[in-house]
């Protein structure tokens, strides 16, 4: 607890002494590291590896930049909402793919959110099809402040959903039903035989995954001012996939670290070459073939882990 | 246009794109059957055929010798990559190889970049195949008959391959019971190099042949892999049969689909794989849950 | 009234009809061994027990409800706690963690998503009195994974005992087990069996195992129940002699 109000204090201080450019890369991570960390909830505690959650990310950014369009509703209130909103769709999501188990599963979340990804380029009315949804506003309020529209406004909402969603995902990991998901990662059939309808926790984390996940899509949609379909393409869920498998599986901060990692590897790299992917391909092989605990398990390695309890 | 015309050359378009998607399918599901590994590159695979397809041509100025030259290049490079970097992750879980397939799509996709370019590329179609035929009074091209027909070809081949040649033997015995087969003498791991080539060069010789139609672009693996994993999720991990079956169903889907429904035609394939999976959890034809 | 009751139990695969008719009961209070010769349907008879497959007919009766068409949790919630032929754990986890996650089953706030410190602590004070019973209290710490093969089945019997069952159901509690090991734990099962409060059904095929420890029998032969009943009558019954024991006694 002292680390993360420490951390927080720190990132809160940022805006003093950073230039906005800067800023306005450290909020991407921030939103990238909160959609990483929710995707550990999912691969990290229920070795439920999902190939899909671009789809959590594309329903929170698409749903918000409508929100925003089309409502008058304050900008914090439109990213949870967007959330909820993702989570309960998620629901559906989970009871088909829970049919599921190992990599049909994967596949199977990879074909829900390609199906979106088709769906989107055809409703026109939600999602502008190929152009997307341009021009999206950073409502004012709650109670008329203009706060958040602005730039180090709206980095500290995503600081604060962040925060918030941290201390969310690690509550729950830490409570009964975080041992249940610890249960079924390690031996589903046993957890099973124990009494527990382990499906039923399955849908659960998955639908705790998706909210979170869609709140960082609801932010970003603000954030970069449009929403289109590659939010939605298989090649954002692989990529935060491979955030989470860098940072380290079932660590929650891991991802999040991989996260800023990835943005601060692909902002360098794109410096000097425009084919920063393959050095991100080679480099993520390397940590799947040596370091499969990912950089927060390169960092903990040696000393003893105390279990989550 | 008449009715009967129209379906019996839509029936073949769906048939020479079934082709295609079962060199994909059938490639995958080998490697899937054999090895139970995920192959994520398959995609990627198929994209380096079609580009070194496109240079063969260019080099040789012959589609012919493209055609073995590709499959052998791509089926070379999958075997060297189970060699050097896959078989460092057998005993770990599935999804280890998921996730350095991935890895090498992208690492492909940048090299392919680097190397071909960001253009899409045209290759030919060899002369004695460019030419239309006249199928009840519609016009058709042979390239697509031949392509049909070479997806015929390729299938029983595979097929008697598998059951009567002592490599096909090993094979399907490894896929049953490695630790025996080693036991009695085989070296396991050169197998499974040589399954891994084998399916790595079919999504080439697809590849290769594909070229022709859709010309070769950057956009070919996450296509390619996707409409992959539906046929074999479709079929069943692992079965040849259902790889077939995968492929001629979504092919025909895409046919007529992008007919009849084209705003809901790529719809339509991921409703049918998740009805399948719903009902058939592990596919029509797979054992797996 | 029983606290089991199988009624004209039958699971068909196919054309092959694996149990057939099968009826028997379980009373509170006795350890009751389920015997027969490989393919008898000794496993079938488990699995249709404990919920993993479905009956094809007849009916399973627990404490007088039907539970033929429950799922296996919902058996397992009503008081039915199993072990598994391979040894079943959470092999990352400690010892402690295993019976503690065994015992928070039987809790009603066991999915509490936030908080949830009152039910760690009494799922750890009937998890430690397991480990206790068996005798395992010096390796409460060790991962699962790391523990030798004998402390591994008693550890299973320790995570089953943590649910504070009603029905204890084990599945070759044995199997796999060297001679000494197999020795160790039948000493151990034994004593806690005659420290009484325990009902249970045991599957094996090992004979020795089942005179040591069963005061009720019940074979089956070919998917049918030929002998049931004290297990020195069921020794003596020619049936029996004939079907099953015939190389041994």
């Amino acid at each position: 607890m002292r680390t993360t109000l420490a951390v927080a204090a720190l990132l809160a201080l940022m805006p003093l002494g950073l230039p906005p450019y800067a800023m306005t890369l450290l909020t991407e991570a921030l939103i990238m590291g909160l959609f990483a960390m929710s995707l550990d909830l999912m691969v990290g505690y229920a070795r439920l590896i999902s190939f899909g959650h671009a789809a959590a990310y594309g329903l929170g950014a698409y749903t918000c930049g409508n929100i925003l369009l089309h409502t008058d509703i304050p900008l914090p209130f439109a990213v949870l909402l967007s959330g909820l909103f993702s989570g309960t769709v998620s629901i559906g999501v989970a009871w088909v793919c829970t049919q599921a188990t190992g990599v049909s599963f994967s596949m199977l979340t990879l074909a829900f959110a390609q199906l979106l990804y088709a769906v989107a380029f055809k409703w026109t009315d939600a999602t502008g099809a190929s152009d997307g949804l341009a021009g999206i506003p950073r409502r004012p309020g709650p109670f008329g402040t203009t706060f958040f529209a602005s730039k180090i406004g709206f980095y500290y909402l995503t600081m604060a959903c962040l925060f918030g969603g941290f201390l969310f995902a690690r509550a729950l990991v830490r409570s009964p039903f975080g041992a249940v998901l610890r249960g079924i990662r390690e031996n589903e059939a046993k957890t099973l035989s124990l009494g527990y309808n382990t499906r039923l926790y399955k849908i659960a984390v998955v639908a705790a995954s998706y909210m979170l996940g869609g709140m960082a899509g609801a932010l970003y949609a603000p954030f970069a001012g449009f929403a289109n379909t590659e939010l939605l393409f298989w090649l954002l869920s692989g990529q935060v996939l491979i955030m989470v498998i860098v940072g380290g599986t079932g660590t929650l901060v891991g991802p999040i670290l991989g996260a800023a990692f990835f943005l601060f590897v692909q902002q360098q790299l794109s410096i000097y070459t425009d084919s920063w992917a393959l050095f991100f391909g080679v480099i993520f092989i390397g940590f799947v073939l040596f370091a499969p605990q990912g950089i927060l398990g390169l960092a903990r390695r040696g000393r003893p882990t105390e279990q989550h309890r | 246009m008449d009715v009967l015309p129209f379906l019996v050359t839509q029936c073949l378009n769906a048939l020479s794109q079934a082709a295609l998607l079962f060199f994909l399918g059938c490639g995958l599901t080998l490697i899937f059957g054999i090895m139970r590994i995920v192959n994520f590159a398959h995609g990627a695979f198929f994209m380096l055929g079609a580009y070194v397809g496109w240079s063969a041509v260019r080099l040789t100025g012959n589609f012919w010798l493209a055609l073995i030259a590709a499959p052998l290049l791509v089926g070379g490079f999958g075997a060297a990559f189970e060699l050097g970097i896959l078989r460092r992750l057998y005993g770990r879980d599935g999804h280890a190889f998921l996730m350095v397939t991935f890895g090498l799509t992208l690492v492909m996709g940048e090299v392919i970049r680097l190397l071909w370019g960001v253009e899409a590329l045209q290759v030919q179609i060899p002369a004695a195949l460019s030419d239309i035929v006249f199928i009840l009074d519609e016009p058709f091209p042979i390239y697509r008959l031949f392509l049909a027909g070479s997806g015929i070809v390729v299938g029983l081949t595979i097929w008697q391959f598998l059951e009567r040649t002592r490599l096909g033997l090993l094979i399907r015995a490894t896929s049953q019971n490695a630790e025996m087969v080693h036991a009695l003498g085989t070296d396991v791991r050169l197998v499974r190099s040589a399954v891994f080539g084998i399916g790595c060069g079919l999504a080439g010789i697809g590849g290769v042949l594909a070229a022709p139609m859709v010309t070769a672009s950057l956009g070919m693996a996450p296509n390619a892999v996707i409409d992959t994993f539906v046929i074999v999720i479709i079929g069943g991990m692992g079965s040849f049969l259902g790889s077939m079956i995968g492929a001629l169903l979504v092919a025909f889907v895409q046919v007529f689909g992008s007919y009849y429904f084209p705003d809901l035609a790529m719809a339509f394939m991921y409703l049918i794989m998740l009805t399948i999976l719903v009902v058939r959890p592990g596919g029509l034809l797979g054992k797996e849950a | 009234m029983s606290l089991l009751e199988l009624r004209n139990l039958t699971k068909r695969y196919g054309g092959i009809v694996a149990v057939n008719g099968v009826s028997m009961t379980v009373e509170p209070g006795e350890v009751r061994a389920v015997i027969g010769p490989n393919g008898a349907g000794k496993t079938s008879l488990f699995h249709l027990i404990t919920g993993v497959v479905k009956a094809t007919e007849g009916e399973v009766l627990f404490d007088g409800q039907r539970v033929t068409a429950m799922p296996a949790f919902g058996r397992c919630q009503l008081g039915m706690s199993r072990t598994f032929q391979i040894t079943a754990l959470f092999p990352e986890m400690s010892a402690r963690e295993n019976t503690s996650l065994a015992a928070q089953a039987r809790d009603k706030q066991r999915w509490l998503p936030l908080g949830g410190q009152a039910v760690f602590a009494e799922a750890a004070r009937r998890g430690d009195a397991a480990l206790e019973r068996l005798g395992l209290t010096h390796v409460a710490h060790r991962p699962a994974g790391l523990l030798s093969h004998g402390d591994q089945r008693l550890l299973e019997v320790a995570m089953a005992l943590a649910q504070q069952p009603r029905l204890l159901l084990m599945d070759e509690p044995t199997q796999g087990l060297s001679v000494e090991e197999t020795a160790q734990a039948v000493e151990v099962l034994g004593s806690l069996f005659a420290a009484g409060g325990l009902t249970v059904l045991l599957v094996e095929h090992d004979m020795e195992v089942v005179f040591r420890l069963a005061t009720k029998m019940t074979v089956l032969h070919r998917g049918t129940v030929i002998a049931d009943g004290q297990p020195d009558a069921v020794k003596a019954d020619p049936a029996v002699q004939d079907a099953y024991l015939g190389g041994y006694a």
